[in-house]
């Protein structure tokens, strides 16, 4: 989806907010705290249905109100599309597409996609496994929208066995032994569909993310990617049987998708431990333009461009490659400080203190 | 920092406990409960005492009746080979909207949540079993909700029944799923049951 025209209304500090987007690069300036991010995260939640910054959607809404409101149009396959999300502090949250009520939230992801760059992308190579399972399930999301029931299950079931694990104290009684087993039939299910989807993921992602690390870095370097969970070969049912009195005794799920990491190498080394600060830079970005290509040629159309603040992080000259190595396409960024040269905005707004100013 | 008159707190407090109704809403709900005029608000509270005095569960099948048995389960034209369970009563009203069920029913008053601390004892499974024999039932037609509890169940009861020799089958997919069965309309509902298929318990 092409995006023309954003309303906010009570999203974090905007009390009322308007913006016309440019069709190529709108950019949008001001001092730390005025909520330059907060427009690009109210753009994702319509994308995504959560907030890119990791906080509960109830968060988004303005100090004070009981719901924003996210409302954005534009076009799609040449045509109008107005879609709409009520974001409540109960956390009951309801969506429209052309002013009609979707029955359910999520059925709301697919019309618009978006690819976020984050100055804490760094964390996508340096931090723990959480962040990259992320990574990986949120573009699984943007190629296939019904991924995201899986994934809620999958937390869904977890929160269900570990809950039976705690009641059960430790002991395995028939009782505890039976309802077990059928929340392990379903983790089981859930565990092998969302780590072959994962799998073949990583496959296709493999040739994307050594051309654009050379794109950004400069220079080719063999990058790899590996997802190679212990219990995927003989299945998850099998190996929960096997850890079950280990589950019981510890009260938590230890084995499953939800403990599995992926991760990479730099000419052959980790590059969480190996790599120097360069080539792990080098590496975020490489990992958010590959997933950026991918969902643009396997979903045909671009997904809008969000880029957080990421200038202020990188170097010159690393600003620059990533400049030169951004694909075509509707973009959205912010900055506190200057833009590298190079970035020659369509449009560009000024924030102070939740109100947008043209420049 | 109750700062309300205490009936007034009690209000908001009791209504606060219904399923689905948040604070504020608890709040809003009691304050147009004192605006409106007050034989509305009293035929609100004589429908929940009626309700209440004159409504049980049905011994039988545990859906909701006005005397021993439940209008179903007094019905002598349904056949009693084949059980339909269900997690709660106005799942009755879904499935018998449908007009493709002659069977009768089985309440079991919730489904498998742990989160919730409800195990298979505080459901009514114990009461199914006992129905089996004397009511001669063939086949048991799991209508739990198609979430994740609702399959927990499914699954759970299909471990038990079958051994028993009974056909035990699980209605069709194609519910919209993680819904309510109550959500479903009745052409969809009437497709998932007559294209219901024999549960795999893996
Ligand atoms: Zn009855």
């Amino acid at each position: 989806m092409h995006l023309q025209h954003i309303w906010l209304q009570d999203f974090r500090c905007y009390q009322e907010a308007e913006l016309t987007l440019a069709d190529d690069l709108t950019a949008i300036v001001g001092d730390n705290g005025q909520g330059k991010s907060s427009l690009l995260e109210a753009v994702s939640y319509l994308a995504t249905l959560r907030s890119f910054r990791g906080v509960p959607t109830e968060a988004l809404v303005r100090q004070g109100a009981t719901a924003s409101i996210v409302r954005a149009e534009g076009e799609r396959d040449h045509r109008t599309l107005l879609i709409e999300a009520e974001i409540s502090s109960n956390g009951r949250n309801r969506v429209q597409v052309n002013r009609q009520r979707l029955q359910r939230t999520r059925d709301l992801l697919g019309f618009l996609r978006v690819s976020v760059f984050a100055p804490d992308d760094l964390e996508l190579v340096k931090a723990g496994p959480g962040i990259r399972r992320t990574y990986l399930d949120d573009t699984l999301v943007a190629l296939n929208p019904s991924m995201h029931q899986s994934l809620s299950d999958l937390e869904r079931v977890l929160r269900q066995r570990n809950t039976l694990l705690r009641q059960a104290r430790g002991r395995l009684t028939t009782e505890i032994e039976t309802t077990l087993d059928v929340w392990d039939t379903q983790l089981a299910q859930l565990g092998d569909t969302i780590a072959t989807e994962r799998v073949g993921l990583v496959d296709q992602l493999a040739p994307l993310l050594n051309s654009a690390y050379a794109s950004v870095a400069g220079k080719p370097v063999q990058i790899g990617v590996i997802y190679e969970p212990t219990w995927l070969v003989e299945g998850l049912a099998e190996a929960l049987a096997r850890v079950r009195v280990e589950d019981l005794r510890r009260q938590v799920t230890t084995m499953g998708p939800h403990r599995d990491d992926v991760w990479f190498t730099v000419a052959g080394l980790p590059a969480r431990t190996h790599a120097s600060q360069g080539e792990q830079r080098s590496l975020a970005l490489a990992l958010r333009l590959a997933a950026h290509d991918l969902v643009s040629t396997v979903t045909g159309s671009s997904p809008v461009l969000l880029l957080d603040d990421v200038f202020s992080e990188l170097d010159p000259q690393r600003s620059d490659a990533l400049v030169a190595s951004l694909p075509p396409g509707q973009t959205l960024l912010t900055t506190a400080g200057a833009l590298p040269s190079g970035v020659t905005p369509d449009q560009t707004l000024r924030v102070v203190n939740g109100e947008l100013f043209a420049v | 920092m109750s700062s309300y008159a205490a009936p007034v707190q009690d209000l908001i407090d009791e209504l606060g406990r219904m399923p689905g109704v948040g604070p504020k809403s608890a709040q809003r709900i009691a304050f147009h409960l004192l605006k409106i005029p007050t034989e509305d608000a009293l035929r609100l509270a004589t429908a929940i005492t009626e309700a209440r005095q004159r409504v049980a569960f049905c011994t039988r099948c545990f859906n909701v009746t006005e005397g021993e048995l439940c209008g179903v389960c007094r019905d002598e034209r349904r056949d009693t080979t084949v059980l339909c369970v269900v997690e709660e009563a106005r799942d009755i009203v879904a499935v018998e909207k449908t007009g493709q069920f002659r069977g009768r029913y089985h309440v079991l008053q919730g489904a498998i949540s742990p989160i919730e601390g409800i195990g298979p004892e505080q459901l009514r499974v114990a009461e199914l079993l006992t129905r089996l024999e004397p009511e001669a039932v063939t086949e048991v037609i799991l209508c739990t909700n198609p979430n994740i509890e609702g399959e927990a169940t499914a699954m759970y009861l299909g471990r038990l029944l079958q051994p028993l020799g009974i056909r035990v089958t699980r209605i069709a997919s194609g519910l919209p799923v993680g819904g309510d069965l109550e959500y479903a309309d009745e052409l969809t509902l009437g497709r998932a049951l007559q294209g219901r298929r024999d549960l795999e318990t893996g």
